[in-house]
């Protein structure tokens, strides 16, 4: 950077300082919204610093009661962050992580599980539940099938692999909207004819789905699943693909010589080496489908996320306030906030995959 | 490798192989055939180094007994084991390649443990045999270091490590030292032969330097275009080379070839060189009954180097055993002086392809002379050059084979 001289330099800097603020003052400003009272946020002159703060428009989108205690929730809230992050310090020490991890994930399982019983909660909490589960299924699906295909794709060379990867990229291309309503009938179909032969009702001895009388396709999780799998695997195939290309074929001849076998030397050798792909890939997808909402507005029309859910919230006949509105889009925010935060280095080199290398 | 010392690495506990190749051939899916029936046997414990130009298909050979290659026909043998069709991992190989294909995750105690990993071997006794490899290659304070933060010849030495580890019946080594600068170079030379020749491990080595080769090599396979050319030991290699191609490959500077013809003037035979003409003796042709069919045929003559000396510094030899040169290159390396000059008679081209281009002109051919220090030849300096004639190559024009009986 020796040869730019200091006025480009400022120059530079000061772009992106614009292009800074330009992006993160809507986002302060749905913040201050948010913790703000009514009358402040009505008020003809804007108030913007010296505000009376309150979260009340948090109680209201997340819970029933208006009188319970916000800072109860927060507590209850931090007791589990503190908990996971206690199991991550034992985590290091252990060399194998998957206890600690495992433990974690049963430890935001039962908070969730327990939420709605210590407090009444609104149907927001659902739509929150069901935003986590469409997230993890499809980050977990999207990313086992990409990491095989992407593998596969990488190793063969021959022609119907070019094919396949061709294909792929123009199914990426292709809008959401072209996709849907295929899905949507899709979709239709297969429920009426488990509905008129029968198999959708069956009572399937031993197993009892909870929450489940007849099986069907339609308005639920499941069919967002598989809506942003199918749309995602395109992108996933190519980034592992690319990750994959990258590993010289010779890692995997020299596990084979030292006594793998072909899914050893992949799994003890490649996956390994393939974490910061799979983090990058893992955050892509979790954006995707957490911030989904057409497919979600109409294969499920009533199993909402949360994106769609907000959007009740600012026009139509729930329409509440706009601190309300601000708090719940804060609210939705911040996991994902946090976990770029936590990730972003990863998600750099993700975006970097397949440059040369110096 | 002398039967007691067999005997002693046996009671070690190491496993002393022969391994056989039997008219192994390699035709790749697209069809090219990159090896064509390639039979050589290596004894227990014997070091054999396969050379040849870049592209003759010395990976391939290597990578169809590793068994990351199908072999199209022939068979291979460790012992009395036909493995043909046995994984890679069963074969009980370990293999050392061009790119170390270190494991960037592990560290290096990890990357020289895998093997044993991969054998549930138990943590301490893993630890142990771990600790003793990196021993014997001066890894001991490495251990706990990533790949990426060793130097090349470091990197090298992990990659060695995860091979002897293991103690296998065969060691596949596949240009180990080609990433290497070359002072390092020379270093690892002598130690892989040196842990090789302690070890006692059957290895088959695979290298496009011929140097590397003749200093390492108990015995060397010169190959060219997936065909063996000659398989011998370093010094039979160079004294009797079984063919054009091999006469050129092994050694350096190369062997000095060019189109000649002998013929019987008067009782005497002499070889015509272009416009000049050496005596032969008597003697040359009787330890070569052969030759005689050729006489006044053109033959491919070979002289080496070193059989060429300044007359003015070796003055006691037979004035008809002579050449004329003007001196075009002069590179004095100290212990010798290489001299160039040229020659007017036709080039042979070897068939190797990284050997120099001739001048310009069909007739005119390069001739290289090492001559001892003493020399005082200047460039531009006519001088005469003793030629060893009793050192003399023969080779037939056609077939570029030596006329050896
Ligand atoms: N997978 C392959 N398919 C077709 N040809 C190949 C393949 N691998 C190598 N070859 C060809 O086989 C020849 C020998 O290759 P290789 O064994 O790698 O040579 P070397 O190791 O002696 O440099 C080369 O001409 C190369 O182009
Ligand atoms: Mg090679």
């Amino acid at each position: 950077m020796r040869r730019s001289s200091t006025l480009s330099r400022i120059g530079l800097h000061a772009t992106m300082l614009v292009l800074v603020v330009w992006s993160i003052l809507p986002f302060i400003w749905t913040f201050q919204t948010s913790i703000k009272f009514t009358r402040d946020v009505a008020a003809k002159k804007p108030v913007l610093w010296g505000y009376e703060t309150t979260a009340n428009a948090y109680r209201a989108f997340w819970l029933d009661e208006d009188d319970i205690n916000m800072w109860s929730v927060l507590v209850y809230i931090l007791v589990v962050a503190v908990i996971c992050l206690i199991l991550g310090q034992i985590g290091r020490r252990v060399r194998h992580s998957w206890p600690w991890f495992t433990a974690a994930v049963g430890v935001i399982f039962v908070a969730l599980w327990r939420f709605p019983k210590v407090w009444e909660v609104n149907d927001e909490y659902d739509f929150l539940v069901n935003s986590i589960v469409v997230t993890v299924l499809t980050m977990l699906i999207s990313l086992s099938i990409g990491l095989l295909a992407g593998y596969g794709l990488a190793r063969y060379t021959g022609i119907s692999g070019a094919v396949i990867l061709i294909v792929a990229l123009g199914f990426r291309a292709l809008p959401r909207t072209a996709f849907v309503l295929p899905y949507f009938f899709g979709a239709k179909e297969i429920d009426d004819w488990l509905a008129s032969s029968g198999v959708g009702s069956w009572d399937f001895p031993l197993i009892d789905f909870p929450g489940i009388d007849t099986l069907q396709i339609l308005d639920t999780r499941l069919a967002i699943v598989l809506a942003l799998v199918a749309v995602n695997q395109p992108f996933t195939i190519w980034m592992f693909r690319s990750f994959f290309i990258e590993v010289p074929k010779e890692i995997e001849e020299a596990a084979m010589m030292d006594g793998a076998t072909r899914l050893q030397a992949f799994r003890r050798v490649i996956i390994p080496m393939m974490w910061p792909a799979i983090i990058a890939t893992g955050l892509f997808t979790m954006l995707l489908a957490y911030n989904e909402y057409l497919f979600v507005r109409v294969l499920a029309p009533t199993e909402w996320t949360l994106p769609v859910a907000i959007v009740s919230l600012t026009g139509g006949e729930s329409s509440r306030t706009i601190t309300e509105a601000a708090a719940a889009s804060v609210s939705i925010t911040l996991p994902i906030v946090v976990v770029i935060i936590l990730f972003q280095k990863h998600l750099v080199k993700g975006l970097g995959a397949g440059a040369v290398k110096g | 490798m002398d039967p007691t010392r067999v005997a002693g690495l046996r009671r070690r506990g190491v496993k002393m192989s022969t391994v056989t190749l039997d008219k192994i051939t390699k035709i790749y899916p697209n069809g090219f055939q990159a090896i064509t029936e390639l039979s050589l046997t290596l004894e227990e414990g014997e070091f054999l180094v396969l050379v040849g130009p870049s592209g003759c298909g010395k990976s391939t050979a290597l990578r169809m007994i590793a068994g990351l290659e199908d072999i199209s026909s022939g068979d291979l043998y460790v012992g009395d084991r036909w493995l043909n069709d046995v994984q890679p991992k069963d074969r009980d190989i370990a293999m050392v390649f061009q790119s170390y294909a270190l494991y960037p995750q592990m560290t290096v105690a990890e990357n020289i443990g895998f093997p044993l990993k991969l054998r549930k071997i138990s943590r301490k006794e893993r630890q142990e045999q771990v600790w003793q490899a990196a021993e014997i290659l001066e890894l001991t304070e490495q251990l706990d270091k990533k790949p990426a933060q060793l130097s090349g010849g470091q990197r090298q030495r992990v990659a060695m490590g995860r091979a002897i580890v293991r103690r296998p019946a065969l060691f596949l080594m596949d240009e180990p030292l080609s990433n290497l600068d070359a002072k390092l170079r020379v270093q690892m030379r002598a130690d892989i032969a040196g842990i090789q020749r302690e070890l006692g491990v059957t290895t088959f080595y695979v290298t496009h330097d011929q140097v590397e080769a003749m200093t390492m090599g108990d015995r060397v396979a010169v190959i060219k275009d997936g065909i063996l050319q000659q398989a011998a030991a370093p010094e039979a290699l160079y004294d009797n080379p079984d063919n054009v191609f091999v006469a050129a490959f092994i050694g350096s500077p190369s062997m000095n070839l060019y189109e000649a013809t002998l013929s019987e003037v008067g009782g005497h035979y002499q070889l015509q060189l272009g416009d000049q003409s050496l005596a032969v003796p008597e003697q040359i042709l009787a330890s070569r009954p052969a030759l005689r069919d050729y006489l006044d045929q053109p033959v491919v003559v070979g002289i080496r180097p070193e059989d060429l000396e300044d007359a003015a510094v070796a003055s006691d030899h037979p004035n008809d055993q002579r050449l004329d040169a003007e001196v075009a290159v002069r590179e004095a390396l100290g212990a010798e002086t290489l001299v160039h000059f040229s020659i007017a008679a036709p080039s042979v081209d070897s068939g190797d392809p990284d050997a120099l281009d001739e001048l310009g002109d069909e007739d005119v051919s390069r001739c290289t002379a090492r001559f001892s220090a003493a020399t005082r030849t200047r460039v531009g300096d006519r001088i005469r050059v003793n030629v060893s004639t009793e050192k003399l190559h023969f080779f037939d024009r056609r077939t570029h084979l030596a006329i050896r009986t």
